[in-house]
């Protein structure tokens, strides 16, 4: 797969996308510097690589280094959206005096909320600044991204903000995000997905929406969670009399059948596919994480 | 199985699932919602997701956001009970709510092309919360209806929806709403330094970004000025529905590391807004384990009892992370509250059929010999 500075990694709720994107952002700093960014407000895939979270401020002061052994140049931070409005107000209102007092007061937080998509867009025009930065320093940025449909809706907000805004900073900065959105050099999605009919569903719609809708480019899909095959199909049917066994074995083989399924409809759909394995594991921390990393970096054949 | 009904309803007339994303909140809804159509009761289940996955399960067209009736035959139901279904769309129950509540004709057509509004009911993270309470209000003025069910948005924090009608009275009947709609009249007095502050910095803040919307947000604000007594009421009215002894809040969650931390954040944000819990749903949990020793009586090919043994080993594995969480999670719900727990059924209910097995199969997970007693 070709990979993008910026890698947005979205899917169904419980596909996988905060532990693929620690697998990623691992994986890809085995190569070059790396940057795990949080934008779930969860920390989750940045607990998982084993990093303590840090807010955008802190991060940006500390560089927030990490110190697992796997991950030798990543760094995590965290992307909020009142965290990006505070940047944004800051760096029109220069004078820190009158900017902090904008943020303190109730007047204006109602009128930010009312305006709709601000926080999102500036969340996205934060995502443009990273993916300029790792260009010129040669760095990967993986982002740990909301569910699919708070994905999209965020994705298409840069469009929406340079109609309500008819001249002034923020049109300038929509173009530039709509722009960057749609460069595949900078800007591409993975859509998590497991072997389940819904989350295909949803992976399906997902692409198809960033083609055809918002004309952004879908790096691929990961399938998470496929079960290694161990039965075949006569072995599952000489077990009809052991019916607890019978139960097991039949679940993982069909698990594995319909992710069989899953790759050819995505495929087929024109979507490239990278396969995790089902880890069966009685933990999933950052050890899992490390071994799904050197499987996706096969996978995605990241060099 | 403890009980014949995991979840005991008695004359709840109101269940509300709230959840993370991804735990089968929508699924449950329906399986719940079902189940009570089957025991007799009249139904109304409501869904907020986008996507059409309850209708797909129950059968029901997509794309439809109209009450449609869900066929309960073949399933035993008694004559008199009954199952409709909804999709919620908030923008028509915005548009709807203005047009009821508007104080005029002129003033409604103010409202619905002013630009914030557009932008406010489609896109503001909030509204489809709000307009949620707002169809539930409507729908419980149905006296054939027994019971509702309603599925909600998956939300970061629980807070979202059911603080939803306050924090819609709170930006409407805001000091911000009177000073943003009280134009030149804000010099003659009656606002402190700070609101003459925030006003310049607005006005700052409007011509720096381009948006130029201050105009518009005054006009959309002075344009509920006859309305909001009458939000201020439906506001009221949502807040004692969700708090009426005869609503139960079911917190459905999966007994997953990540799902529990999130459900153990519901359970916080909940006792803080002073909501009662009535239960918390585990979806998906893992059946029972067959026995090892059987393998090696089984007669099979050593080759094939050896897989047998590793698929054993992977699932126990599985299973002892599922109940680690399951503790973590048992940990951090209040004393009495009822943990029930669904079985995974290794896909999603594609029929009618399967969601009411679903129900059945519901149970009560003892808080303390743990779930091996079940089943």
């Amino acid at each position: 797969m070709t990979l993008p500075r910026l890698i947005f990694v979205t899917g169904k709720g419980g596909t996988g996308k905060s532990t693929v994107s620690a697998a990623l952002a691992t994986a890809l700093a085995r190569r070059r510097p790396t940057t795990l960014a949080d934008l779930d407000g969860r920390h989750a895939a940045i607990r998982l690589v084993g990093a303590v979270a840090h807010d955008t401020g802190a991060a940006k002061k500390n560089g927030a280094k990490n110190s697992t052994e796997s991950a030798a140049a990543l760094d995590v931070i965290t992307i909020t959206p009142h965290g990006e409005l505070e940047t944004f107000i800051e760096r029109i209102v220069p004078l820190r005096a009158v900017s902090r007092r904008m943020l303190q007061s109730r007047t204006f937080g109602y009128v930010t909320t009312a305006l709709p998509g601000l926080e999102a867009f500036l969340v996205l025009e934060r995502l443009r600044q990273l993916a300029g930065q790792a260009a010129l320093k040669d760095r990967f940025v993986a982002i740990d991204a909301p569910a699919t449909g708070h994905a999209l809706e965020l994705l298409a907000v840069a469009g929406g903000i340079r109609n309500l805004a008819p001249a002034g900073t923020l049109n300038r900065l929509s173009s530039a995000v709509e722009e960057f959105l749609i460069d595949r050099n900078r800007f591409g999605v993975i859509v998590t997905v497991t072997p389940e009919e819904f989350a295909l569903r949803e992976a399906l719609e997902a692409a198809g929406e960033l083609r055809d809708r918002l004309n952004i480019g879908c790096v691929g899909a990961v399938l998470n969670c496929v079960p290694p095959a161990l039965f075949t199909a006569a072995e599952i049917a000489k077990l009809r009399r052991h019916e607890g066994h019978a139960r097991l074995a039949d679940r993982r083989h069909e698990s594995a059948e319909f992710a069989r399924h899953a790759r050819q409809a995505l495929e087929r759909a024109g979507i490239a596919v990278a396969e995790l394995p089902m880890l069966y594991a009685a933990t999933l921390g950052a050890r899992e994480v490390a071994t799904l990393s050197r499987r996706l970096a096969i996978e995605m054949i990241i060099q | 199985m403890k009980t014949a009904q995991a979840l005991e309803l008695g004359d709840r007339r109101l269940l509300i699932c709230l959840g993370p994303g991804g735990v089968g909140k929508t699924t449950l809804s329906a399986a719940l919602a079902l189940n009570a159509a089957i025991g007799g009761r009249t139904v109304d289940v409501m869904t907020v997701d986008p996507a059409p996955r309850l209708l797909d399960a129950l059968g029901l067209t997509a794309g439809d956001s109209t009450m449609q009736t869900v066929s309960l035959t073949g399933l035993g139901a008694p004559r008199g009970a009954r199952l409709r279904a909804l999709k919620l769309d908030p923008k028509a129950t915005f548009d709807l709510l203005i047009e009821r509540h508007a104080p005029s004709a002129s003033a409604r057509e103010a409202i619905l092309a002013n630009r914030i509004y557009r932008n406010l009911s489609g896109a503001l993270a909030g509204v489809a919360d709000y307009m949620a309470i707002e169809k539930l209000l409507e729908l419980s003025s149905d006296t054939s209806t027994g019971l509702i069910v309603l599925d909600t948005p998956p939300a970061r924090e629980a807070l979202d929806f059911l603080d939803a009608p306050r924090r819609m009275l709170e930006l409407l009947g805001s000091r911000a709403v009177t000073l943003l709609s009280a134009g030149r009249s804000v010099l003659r007095g009656g606002f402190s330094m700070i609101d003459l502050a925030a006003r310049a910095v607005l006005t700052a803040f409007d011509r720096l970004t381009g948006l130029h919307l201050l105009g518009d947000v005054q006009a959309f604000v002075a344009s509920f000025d006859g309305m909001y007594a009458g939000f201020a009421d439906r506001a009221a009215q949502a807040q004692a529905l969700i708090r009426d002894p005869r609503t139960l809040v079911v917190l459905v969650t999966t007994a997953e590391a990540e799902r529990v931390d999130q459900a153990v954040e519901f359970i916080e944000a909940l006792s803080k807004l002073g909501l009662m819990l009535g239960a918390v749903a585990v979806n998906r949990m893992m059946a029972p384990l067959p026995d090892e020793a059987a393998i090696a009586d089984a007669d099979l090919p050593a080759a094939l009892k050896r897989k047998l043994k590793r698929n054993l080993d992977d699932f126990a594995a599985l299973r002892q992370r599922e109940s680690s969480a399951l503790d973590r999670l048992r940990a951090s719900i209040p004393a009495g509250t009822r943990l029930i727990a669904a079985p995974d059924l290794g896909h999603e209910p594609r029929r009618l059929a399967d969601l009411a097995a679903l129900a059945r199969s519901l149970r009560v997970v003892d808080s303390d010999e743990g779930e091996k007693e079940c089943c």
